[in-house]
């Protein structure tokens, strides 16, 4: 089933006066399927984050249409069944959390749906385990790392129940072992719950963790397509300003220097396996 | 973190922090109106024997408490000083020094109203170490529920200040690195006068407010993906109810508050009693 669909969508922020406004979304068609894991990358200001909250109706288009689970995110009665449908993360974890006790802060979302008292605790128990947090249900998230911090804002959109869920760089301000934290829990989402992932990132070790990669530019989609194709494309994705895993420059360097080796190397292992390969047959 | 202590909610179980949200309110705001009634240095010693008592049961390490008044320390040293020199009540004896003038009565005066403000800090610390944020807000929502009736969206309003409260130690986080940053680079914030020092400040401040902006924006965005304001009924997942243990500690603070007012009205400020009882054993 189609999670989201979006049907050529235009989006443009209020202008200056006397300036033209500019489409920050322009002109974007494009599905989500359920269970799916998508990535998606672009430059500052290609619209990764415009496209995000056109996601759950936190914007609205200006043309086109944004469909979630059959739901059009302009029809108001049912704004809310969107947003609880499309969970979202941030980038910062502190300007996320609105108490400051762990576990009233994930009591947040499922006491705004009016849910029962005994729900609501079921879902916090569960929206804790799920990120790993259980034993930090009655602490304060004031002096935890990042990476706890950012998994208890994951906790938090859990305890709504999404069907989907949007990570807008949540990744971006985090060490690496936050981020590996942060990877791994919606990983496990995605697996073990078949949970919708779009995750937004900077970072290509993590675009290579997802089945699709979407690369924005201008406010268009450039390129969507499996991360090995997209990477396999080398130089060409400069002008998208990203760049290519360590590992596929290698291979493509390798390639342009007349070796026989494939241009589409997406981990270590397989650079391993080819160039043994190369010195086997030599 | 460092010396801000205010604002900030100590995690741990006690008698205190299960109180009904709604009496800890009530409390601090009766806490506040006594204090303008303490009559004596006794009746301060008094005042500060509570709230160690208050930090023992409540797991808090005074500590924080002392650590919360950091923060006004200008404030209570300028304070201190007004009070010592420009004191213009009755004086018994005068000490005078080139402009200055000082009795004893304006010393009195000064340490009594710093007292009274230090005392006053500590104690409302109390509320926001032992209250969750989303415990005040369901308390002040409570506790103003009447005022729905005119149409005052009390929930709105309980929520904003309950986020303010969590944000301010971050706010001043950002204010000591966006400080240390101009002055990495050259700014000069000590030196000059206090008009000198305001325009120095200029290059912090505004980089704090578009913070705070940016902050704001991404928070109310996190609201709505949050489905706030979904439901016109919200629900709660702590219920707030009237215990045995909420009635014992209103008599406890009740007896407090009845001290210190016996204390101005009857015995009329005991400082006077203790005085006169130690002159007696000097002979
Ligand atoms: N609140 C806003 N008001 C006006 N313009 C904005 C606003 N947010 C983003 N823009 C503009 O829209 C474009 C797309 O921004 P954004 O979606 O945030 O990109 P990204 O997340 O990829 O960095 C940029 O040109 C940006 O300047
Ligand atoms: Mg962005």
């Amino acid at each position: 089933m189609t999670a989201i669909k979006l049907e050529n969508v235009y989006y443009a922020y209020e202008a200056d006066e006397g300036e033209k406004p500019v489409n920050a979304v322009d002109g974007v068609s494009l599905e989500v399927e359920e269970g799916s894991f998508v990535a998606v990358v672009g430059h500052n200001g290609s619209g990764k984050s415009t496209l995000a909250r056109l996601f759950n109706g936190l914007l609205l288009p200006d043309s086109g249409s944004v469909t979630v689970f059959g739901m059009d995110t302009k029809d108001e009665k049912q704004i809310y069944s969107i947003r609880s449908s499309v969970g979202m993360v941030f980038q910062n974890p502190d300007n996320q959390m609105v108490a400051s006790v762990v576990e009233d802060d994930i009591a947040f979302g499922p006491e705004n749906l009016g849910l029962p008292r005994d729900e609501i605790i079921r879902r916090v128990d569960r929206a804790l385990e799920q990120v790993g947090m259980s034993e930090y249900r009655k602490s304060t998230p004031f002096r935890m790392s990042g990476g706890q911090k950012q998994r208890l804002a994951i906790a938090g959109v859990l305890a709504i129940r999404p069907k989907v869920i949007v990570l807008d760089e949540s990744t971006a301000m985090l060490d690496p072992k936050g981020r590996r934290e942060v990877m791994d829990v919606i990983h496990a989402l995605n697996k073990e719950e078949k949970m919708t992932v779009i995750h937004i990132t900077h970072y290509m070790e993590e675009v290579q963790e997802a089945e699709r990669v979407i690369v924005m530019d201008g406010g268009k989609i450039a390129v969507d397509d499996t991360p090995r194709a997209v990477f396999a494309r080398g130089e060409q994705l400069k002008k998208y300003k990203i760049s290519p895993p360590a590992v596929t420059l290698m291979a493509d360097a390798l390639a342009d220097c007349g070796a026989d080796i494939a241009r589409d190397i997406a981990t270590e292992e397989e650079l391993e396996d080819a160039i043994c390969r190369l010195l086997c047959k030599d | 973190m460092r010396d801000i202590a205010f604002g900030q909610y100590y995690p741990v179980s006690s008698p205190v922090h299960r109180l009904d949200p709604r009496l800890k309110i009530i409390f601090t705001l009766m806490y506040i109106v006594t204090m303008f009634f303490v009559a004596s240095y006794f009746g301060y010693a008094l005042v500060l024997c509570f709230l160690l008592t208050v930090c023992a049961v409540a797991h808090v390490p005074p500590k924080a408490m002392f650590k919360s008044i950091k923060g006004i320390i200008v404030l209570l040293i300028i304070t201190a000083i007004l009070n010592l020199f420009f004191y213009a009540g009755e004086a018994s004896v005068e000490w005078t020094w080139w402009i200055f003038t000082v009795s004893p009565e304006a010393i009195d005066f000064a340490l009594k109203m710093m007292f009274r403000l230090i005392l006053l800090i500590m104690g409302t610390t109390i509320l926001t170490f032992t209250t969750g944020t989303s415990e005040l807000t369901d308390a002040i929502e409570s506790l103003f529920k009447p005022l729905n009736l005119i149409k005052i969206p009390v929930r709105d309003i309980a929520l904003i200040m309950s986020i303010a409260l969590r944000f301010i130690p971050g706010l001043i986080e950002e204010t000591d690195k966006i400080m240390m940053a101009q002055k990495a680079r050259g700014a000069d914030m000590e030196s000059g006068n206090i008009f000198k020092k305001i325009k120095a400040m200029l290059p912090v401040i505004i980089p704090v407010f578009v913070s705070a902006f940016r902050k704001a924006d991404e928070l109310a965005d996190a609201l709505d993906a949050r489905c706030y304001q979904a439901s016109p009924k919200r629900t709660k997942m702590k219920k707030m109810s009237f215990a045995w243990r909420d009635l014992i500690a209103f008599l406890i603070f009740a007896a407090f508050v009845a001290i210190i007012f016996l204390d101005k009205y009857l015995w009329g400020g005991l400082d006077g009693y203790i005085v006169q009882a130690f002159q007696s054993l000097m002979g």
